[in-house]
This record gives structure tokens, C-alpha cells and sequence, in this order.
């Protein structure tokens, strides 16, 4: 049955909802030969058409159904590629400018020159625009650490080594990005 | 919206407080506040007066609505009418939760009043989630919103407008 | 918080690709040389006239438009007569997801092929009654992942989106700080980390 691969393709995305799976370097190679089988056949047949003259049987509902398949194996591979995109979109809010190791790995090459550029887009106008994502309500806040971290250099110059469990009060916009990563955990 | 945006736009609410200390008028981008004079009562907005409350520099007088018998009234008011009725204060829900919670010496029977905000809010929200029934279940086509708070609104936000439009999309897909 | 959209299918919606390969039945009215493979029961290389076969809609859509259409589509059983009058007597009590996983989303593809309308009148009515019972579930915040398996996609989506807000304005009216807290995607992340490691120690 033609555009099994293709849905394949869209549903192992569909069940990562919100992590990217590697990418299916494999599976997409198979949607791309089939597409490229059925463009072949086709041709084949839109000539052996012309060639017989009326006496062959119309091939035209053939060519439909397999043009058809086309479209569908097309629309599966855009669709997974633009929705890996949207999904490191995503995770450029959630996990802030560097991203897991794990993750990284399953990007493909041609996904991280995407990822530089988004990257470069949420810093416009000289305002970050990731800082303060819950209304504020004081400048300072106290925080505990969760992981050793080592050293974070504040605006100020001063450095803070952050080791596990130690209680720290840092102004909010500098501490906020490793609290959204998991580091650091607000205490109110 | 998330509620603690809902709250950051009713924290601009003000409010009289009793200023412990003095000082000049403080220009802020929304406004002047100011000059503080201890002792005598200065309307400022409502996250200002929570904050001054927290360093101890003033003390946060109760607003007129309240009061245990004005609540009573309106609850009674809510429970009888039919539709909305018109309430103290557009953001009654955050103030009393500000209020309440930082600064609750300042206000007499504080725990009466949570319970008494409470039940309208309890009240107010049933008829919003019956009014929500009929209006889709009717497809009528407007609903009466009349004295309903931001905060209230903010409940039934997204699902009922995601539901409309999913509504609409059936409607519209061709035949 | 990202701005929260209605679900709105483009051509690279992921749910309307899986949506569009649900089954529908239809007949063929032309014989289709060699795609005799579109028929699992035949090893026949062309497919004669007057088969009927379930083929996945988005190939049923494109075959039965134009001027020559191939196939002649029908609804498929769930939007039948019997089954309508099943949700006409009580939607709420009906598990949809056993249905159809999309069913309004089908539907909406399938009541082209209905002449009289009855499947439009039957997909709103279903969708309006079982309403209220989408939003008591949304609003009674038990993360009871079972009562989900009763709501189609559609519901699902908008269940969560209910849960969602719900859960958020019970942590604003107990809590009296906005904390900032570890975006989602990181903790599911450790999350499914924590799981993987578990595996491998076992």
C-alpha cells in the first residue's frame, strides 16, 4: 500500500511529544525512493500511452492513483521536516541557548544551521526577550542549587560557585535562564 | 493568560495605606506616588503597598468593601440574581488574595472574609460553567457578560474559545 | 507562555496526515490497470470494475473528485444510520475513541459523501452535547489518564487545554508567589533520562 513509510514517518513524530526522536535518516530515504519509483513508473506508463496509440488501455487512472501516492509521500516528508523545525523552536524557549547533549544528537546536520539561527533571534534590540517569562514581583530572589554547576559570573563581576544544595540570593534576571534549565530551583 | 498575569494587571489597583516613614514624591513611568508622610494615609498602587507591607513601612488599611456585612450583602445579591451582579472592585479575587495573604494582621477577621469571598466567587463560577452549557449546547450565537471580572473571564479561557472555533471549523469544512 | 491557538489543520499538520489515513469504504468504477496491490485478498495484477475496497481517505478524496472520478466513496459504518442513532440517543454515555480516534475530523472529510447532510447535523449535535461533560472532566483536575480514553483527539486536545488552565489557577489561588519554575520540557527530559538510566541498570 502506497504512503505506509510516509505515515510511519509522521507517527513516530506524532508520539514525541515534546522531545525530538533521531533522525530517521533510514525511513526518509525509503519515502524518497518510493516517491522516486512511482515518478518512474508513471513516466513508463504516460509513454507506453503515447506510444500505443488507442488500442492499449487508459492508463490514466493509474498515473492519478500514483501521482496521488506522490503528493501523499511528499506532503509526510515536509511535514516531518517542518515539525522538527517548530520543535526546536520550542525548545529554544524551554531550554534556553545550549541544549542537552542527548538532544543534540538527534538533530541531523542539516538541522543545526536552523538551530544557530534561532538561537541568534530571541536577543532583537539589545532586550532579551527570555528573561521574565511570569510577571516579576522582586528583584532579588533566594534560590537553592540542585547540581554542582561550578562558577557563574554575575553582571557585577563577582563569581558564585554554585555546588549542590547551597542557598544563594541573586538578582532575578541573572538566575532565571538556570532556573528554567533545571539547575538552580527558586524558593519563595 | 495565565492568573499571574491577570494578577500583575490587578496589582495596578490602588489602595490607601499608612505610610511608617517620609519621603519625597517618587516618580515612577505610570505616575507620581507621593510625598509619604508618616501616619497620614496615601493611596498607592496595590504591588507597592504589598511591598512596602513586606519591608515593614507601612500599614495597609481596609478597603470599604471589605467588611463582613457589605460582603454578606453581595453574596446574598449573587446568590438571588440570575445573571452577574456588578462587584466591588474589578479585581475583588486578587486584591483578597494579596490582601489576605501579606496582610492579614491589618484586616479583622480575615478568615471570615476569605470564607465569605470564597463562596461568591464559588457561586459566580457555577453560573458561568451553566451559562457556558447553554450557550454552546443552543448554539446561540452571544452570551451576556456583563460584570464579570478579568480573573473570571481568564477561567474559561482557552477552552471555550478553542471549542468554538472547533465548531465553526466542522461548520465550515465543505459539505 | 506561548500565545495558545485553536487547533487549525495546514498541510503540515501532523494530526491531519494521521487523521486523512483513516479507512473509508468505496467502489471502483473503472477497471485500474496494474493496481491490482491496492486489493490485499487478490494477487490479480489489474483491478477490475465493481471492487470494493476500505483505502485510506486521502486516496478515496483524491480519487472520487474531477470530472472521471475512479472510485465511488461511501461513509464509512460509524457515520451510518446505526451508529447516528446511537449518538443521537446519548452522546455522553458513547466512547468515542472506540469510534474512531478521529472521529470529527473524519467526519468532517466523510459527510462529503453524504447527500443529505445527516452526518453534519450528527457530528455538531455529538460535539455540543459532549461539551459540558469535556469541561466538568477539565475542571475536576484528577490526572487520571484513563478518563481520556473515552474523548477523540479533538477532545483530548481540548481536554488538556482545560486541564492546563485549571491547574494553573488552583496553583495561583493557593500559592502567593509567582516562582519561576524549570520549563516542561526539561523535566520530561530528566524525566525520561532518570527512565532510561533505570532500564539499564536493571
Amino acid at each position: 500500500m502506497f504512503g505506509e513509510k510516509g505515515y510511519a514517518l509522521v507517527k513516530e513524530l506524532s508520539r514525541y511529544e515534546d522531545s525530538l526522536p533521531p533522525y530517521n535518516t533510514d525511513l526518509v530515504n525509503e519515502v524518497s525512493n518510493e516517491i522516486k519509483l512511482l515518478i518512474d513508473q508513471n513516466k513508463e506508463d504516460a509513454q507506453m500511452t503515447t506510444d500505443e496509440g488507442s488500442g492499449a488501455p487508459s492508463m490514466v487512472s493509474t498515473i492519478r492513483i500514483r501521482h496521488a501516492a506522490v503528493k501523499r509521500n511528499l506532503r509526510c516528508l515536509m511535514a516531518y521536516h517542518y515539525n522538527r523545525i517548530r520543535c526546536l523552536r520550542t525548545m529554544r524557549w524551554e531550554f534556553g541557548s545550549i541544549l542537552p547533549v542527548d538532544i543534540r544528537a538527534n538533530l541531523s546536520s542539516a538541522e543545526s544551521e536552523p538551530w544557530q539561527l534561532i538561537c541568534g533571534q530571541s536577543v532583537t534590540g539589545g532586550v532579551n526577550l527570555a528573561v521574565d517569562l511570569k510577571p516579576p514581583k522582586a528583584l532579588y530572589i533566594e534560590v537553592r542549587c540542585l547540581a554542582d554547576y561550578g562558577n557563574l559570573e554575575l553582571n557585577d563581576g563577582s563569581v558564585i560557585l554554585l555546588k549542590k544544595d547551597s542557598r544563594h540570593y541573586l538578582p532575578r534576571n541573572e538566575c532565571e535562564e538556570l532556573i528554567r534549565q533545571g539547575v538552580l530551583r527558586h524558593i519563595v | 493568560m495565565n492568573p499571574d498575569e491577570v494578577e500583575f494587571l490587578g496589582e495596578k489597583q490602588f489602595i490607601t495605606i499608612i505610610p511608617t516613614f517620609n519621603s519625597n514624591t517618587i516618580h515612577l513611568i505610570t505616575g507620581d506616588v507621593g510625598p509619604f508622610r508618616a501616619s497620614l494615609p496615601i493611596r498607592v498602587p496595590l504591588w507597592m503597598a504589598i511591598n512596602l507591607k513586606q519591608q515593614q513601612k507601612c500599614k495597609i488599611q481596609q478597603p470599604d468593601w471589605m467588611e463582613i456585612e457589605a460582603l454578606e450583602t453581595i453574596k446574598e445579591n449573587e446568590k438571588l440574581s440570575r445573571t452577574f451582579t456588578k462587584m466591588p472592585s474589578e479585581h475583588y479575587m486578587i486584591e483578597a488574595k494579596l490582601l489576605l495573604g501579606f496582610a492579614s494582621d491589618d484586616i479583622p477577621r480575615a478568615d471570615e472574609i476569605r470564607t465569605i469571598i470564597k463562596d461568591i466567587w464559588d457561586i459566580r463560577m457555577s453560573k458561568i460553567r451553566s451559562s457556558v452549557d447553554v450557550l454552546v449546547k443552543n448554539a446561540g450565537s452571544y452570551a451576556a457578560l456583563d460584570h464579570l471580572t478579568i480573573m473570571e473571564i481568564n477561567t474559561i479561557r482557552p477552552i471555550l474559545p478553542h471549542a468554538l472555533d472547533q465548531i465553526y471549523r466542522i461548520k465550515a469544512s465543505p459539505r | 507562555m506561548p500565545l495558545p491557538t485553536a487547533y487549525s489543520p495546514n498541510y503540515y499538520s501532523l494530526d491531519d496526515i494521521l487523521a486523512t489515513q483513516e479507512r473509508t469504504p468505496c467502489k471502483f468504477l473503472i477497471n485500474v490497470p496494474k493496481m491490482g496491490n491496492l486489493n490485499p485478498s487478490t494477487i490479480e495484477k489489474d483491478l477490475p470494475a465493481g471492487t470494493a475496497l476500505e483505502l485510506p481517505m486521502w486516496l478515496v478524496l483524491e480519487m472520487s473528485t474531477g470530472r472521471q472520478p475512479i472510485v465511488l466513496p461511501e461513509l464509512p459504518k460509524i457515520y451510518k444510520e446505526a451508529y447516528r442513532e446511537i449518538l443521537e440517543a446519548d452522546a455522553c454515555a458513547v466512547d468515542l475513541h472506540k469510534f474512531n480516534l478521529y472521529f470529527y475530523e473524519l467526519g468532517s472529510y466523510a459527510k462529503r459523501f453524504d447527500r443529505k447532510g445527516d452526518v453534519h447535523q450528527t457530528l455538531l449535535h455529538t460535539f455540543r452535547t459532549r461539551f459540558r461533560q469535556l469541561m466538568d472532566l477539565a475542571d475536576n483536575s484528577i490526572s487520571d489518564p484513563s478518563v481520556q480514553q473515552r474523548l477523540d483527539t479533538l477532545e483530548r486536545r481540548l481536554f488538556k487545554d482545560g486541564y492546563n488552565a485549571r491547574t494553573k489557577l488552583n496553583a495561583w489561588l493557593v500559592e502567593s508567589g509567582a516562582t519561576i519554575e524549570a520549563a516542561n520540557m526539561v523535566i520530561n527530559h530528566k524525566k525520561r533520562k532518570r527512565l532510561n538510566m533505570e532500564d539499564l541498570m536493571k
